[in-house]
């Protein structure tokens, strides 16, 4: 058991020494001597190295890429983005999530049951085919509304990654506050005439965030994993990891750095999300996780 | 019967709003309804082609009564017309669907074949090595996004040991059979090791909780062999969770066969999706969604429908309900 632990633990420290690590590089790039930009070429004694010229080493920790960029570098930039869309999508999928859970499972009623239709027809769509819709159509509508033209790429996909994150946190926070409103301290509240505002701010809530924050973890990891994919496919950003490995994977026989690098940033990057969520689950007891 | 009635109205209600919305937000945005034909069309076309196409999509009445055309197209196969590859989409979409249909199936097969005995060991040996190391492969399977675990596929298998083609076109079992195993191999395995981990976390839970049930202790005290206890009775006493597991999982093998389709050149309904997303062809978009939340509407109602065969305490549960 003690040697299960210990490996938990480790596990544990290992996800937040990652992220740390990685945020840090990632906001501090452009200072860093030792990380070039993300758009100078690799040269070497004035020579140019591109075509998959370097291997990982001395001159490109991760070797370059067929136009002589150093995939280190775009890894670190990038990790920018992936980090930025995550977080904010998650930010507003914890809120807008959490607000309609809490409204259905403590009002019941018609609230609840258009909530749920709601949540069931979001949940029926596979969240990469909605992504994939939602960030495409978002493109054209944005082009033919005037007004929009602040709206980037990158929030088209928060927009797109925060719809996917709305939905189970909608879902389990309306779970549990349908269980938290039965219990007796939210009937002392009441009976002592709390409002519904009281009750919800003081008693539900707070017993909300650990679910909250335990599965917004685990979610992050995911939202990341589809801001790479969606990069893969053509309809998210071109400046992301999932873009990197879609440029380069036709060459893996070549060049194996090119593509395998930057999907060993995503897998270890998720993975410590995931790992973050599977401590945070244990600590505070949480069973329920997204599927 | 009567709550297979409501659950089946239920999902209705979802397939309904859901085309619905889809629609909408496909055809939102087009000023005036002969740009929007102009545009589901695509490329050059005469003025009597953009009049035909509004009176035959009804496109200048209300979202409602084009839904309503379009849901009657969609029963009877008439899906549109694909602008970019000019040809029906219903003819477009029928040999992709095959592909991704196996592709599925496959991938849940597979999926089983690896989770069932896995929780079953690791539910039998609970908390030794072999359950240890199990929790720590299926959590590192249910986490790994899908293209990374593609790469690496094709990285191990088909570069380092060339045994499959990393590239595969999609032939069918019914054509040559070697080939279409090399080429459906490595996209199933990338599909079915997520689907895996999912299966084997709930499957293992579900049977810990079982073999602490005490027909399980009557039977082992009764001297019945440990495997028949464990693959007759406590298994059978556990599928309902894998049932589950595989209804609520198939969005996300959905969702992954577009990934899977697009890395290993598959010509599927998910890689299709992705093209006609990219060349801006509506109706095969639509028609792609809306396939798509149908079989996940169906797979869901089967399952929900087949735990009272599974299990006769639930029929006798809704039945007195």
């Amino acid at each position: 058991m003690t040697v299960l632990r210990r490996l938990r633990r480790a596990g544990g420290w290992f996800a937040a020494t990652w992220l740390v690590a990685l945020v840090g590089l990632a906001v501090t790039a452009p200072w860093l001597p030792f990380v070039r930009a993300a758009d100078e070429k690799v040269r070497v004694g004035g020579k140019l190295q591109s075509r998959y010229r370097l291997g990982p080493g001395r001159h490109a920790l991760f070797g370059v890429d067929n136009s002589g960029f150093d995939i280190f570098a775009r890894c670190i930039h990038y990790a920018r983005n992936s980090l930025l869309v995550g977080v904010s999508a998650t930010v507003i999928g914890l809120l807008v999530g959490g607000a309609l859970g809490v409204a259905a499972g403590y009002f019941r009623g018609w609230v609840d049951r258009i909530v749920s239709v709601v949540i069931d027809c979001i949940l029926s769509i596979p969240a990469l085919v909605l992504a994939i819709v939602l960030v495409s159509r978002l493109d054209d509508i944005r082009q033919e509304l005037p007004g929009l033209g602040w709206v980037t790429r990158r929030w088209q996909v928060v927009a797109a990654l925060s719809l996917l994150a709305v939905a189970p946190l909608a879902r389990i926070v309306r779970a549990q506050t349908l269980a938290l409103r039965e219990r007796e301290f939210v009937l002392a509240a009441r009976s002592l005439g709390a409002t519904s505002r009281r009750v919800i701010a003081t008693e539900i809530l707070p017993n909300l965030v650990p679910t909250m924050v335990t599965v917004a973890s685990t979610g992050l990891g995911l939202l990341i994993a589809a801001e790479g994919t969606l990069a893969f496919l053509g309809v998210g950003l071109g400046e992301s990891w999932g873009y990197l490995i879609e440029a380069n994977r036709r060459r893996l026989d070549k060049a194996w750095w090119a593509t395998v690098f930057p999907c060993l940033m995503l897998f270890v990057t998720v993975m410590a999300f995931n790992l973050l969520g599977d401590r945070l689950s244990r600590r505070f007891d949480v069973r329920e996780v997204i599927t | 019967m009567r709550y297979a009635l409501q659950r089946i109205g239920q999902l209705l209600v979802v397939f309904v709003v859901v085309t619905f919305a889809v629609l909408v937000a496909m055809r939102l945005g087009a000023g005036g309804h002969r740009e929007l034909a102009r545009r589901m069309l695509g490329g050059n076309v005469t003025d009597q082609q953009v009049d035909e196409a509004v009176r035959r999509y009804h496109l200048d009445s209300n979202y409602l009564v084009q839904y309503l055309y379009w849901l009657k197209g969609f029963v009877t196969f008439d899906l549109g017309y694909s602008s970019a590859n000019s040809m029906s989409v219903a003819k477009l979409l029928a040999p992709r669907f095959w592909t991704t249909a196996l592709l599925g199936i496959y991938a849940i097969a597979v999926g089983l074949l690896l989770a069932v005995p896995a929780a079953v060991i690791q539910a039998h040996r609970r908390d030794s090595w072999i359950d240890r190391l199990g929790n720590v492969a299926s959590f590192i399977g249910f986490g790994v996004p899908a293209i990374v675990l593609g790469i690496f596929l094709q990285l191990a298998f088909s570069l380092h040991w060339h045994l499959f083609p990393a590239i595969g076109d999609s032939i069918y079992p019914w054509q040559q059979f070697g080939a279409h195993v090399r080429n459906f191999l490595l996209p199933t395995l990338t599909l079915a090791i997520p689907q895996a981990a999912i299966y084997t976390r709930l499957l293992r839970a579900d049977m810990v909780a079982t073999l602490q049930r005490d027909f399980v202790v009557l039977a082992s005290a009764k001297g019945m062999p440990t495997r028949r206890i464990l693959w007759r009775h406590a298994l059978r006493n556990s599928l309902l969770s894998i049932v589950t597991s595989v209804g609520t999982s198939l969005g996300g093998l959905l969702g992954g066969a577009v990934v899977v389709e697009t890395l290993f050149d598959l010509d599927g309904i998910g890689s299709q999706m992705v093209i006609s997303v990219l060349s801006r062809d509506l109706f095969t978009v639509q028609a792609c969604v809306a396939f798509v939340v149908f079989i996940v509407v169906v797979v869901n109602l089967v399952v929900d429908l087949s735990y009272s065969l599974i299990d006769p305490r639930v029929r006798m549960a809704r039945a007195l309900a």
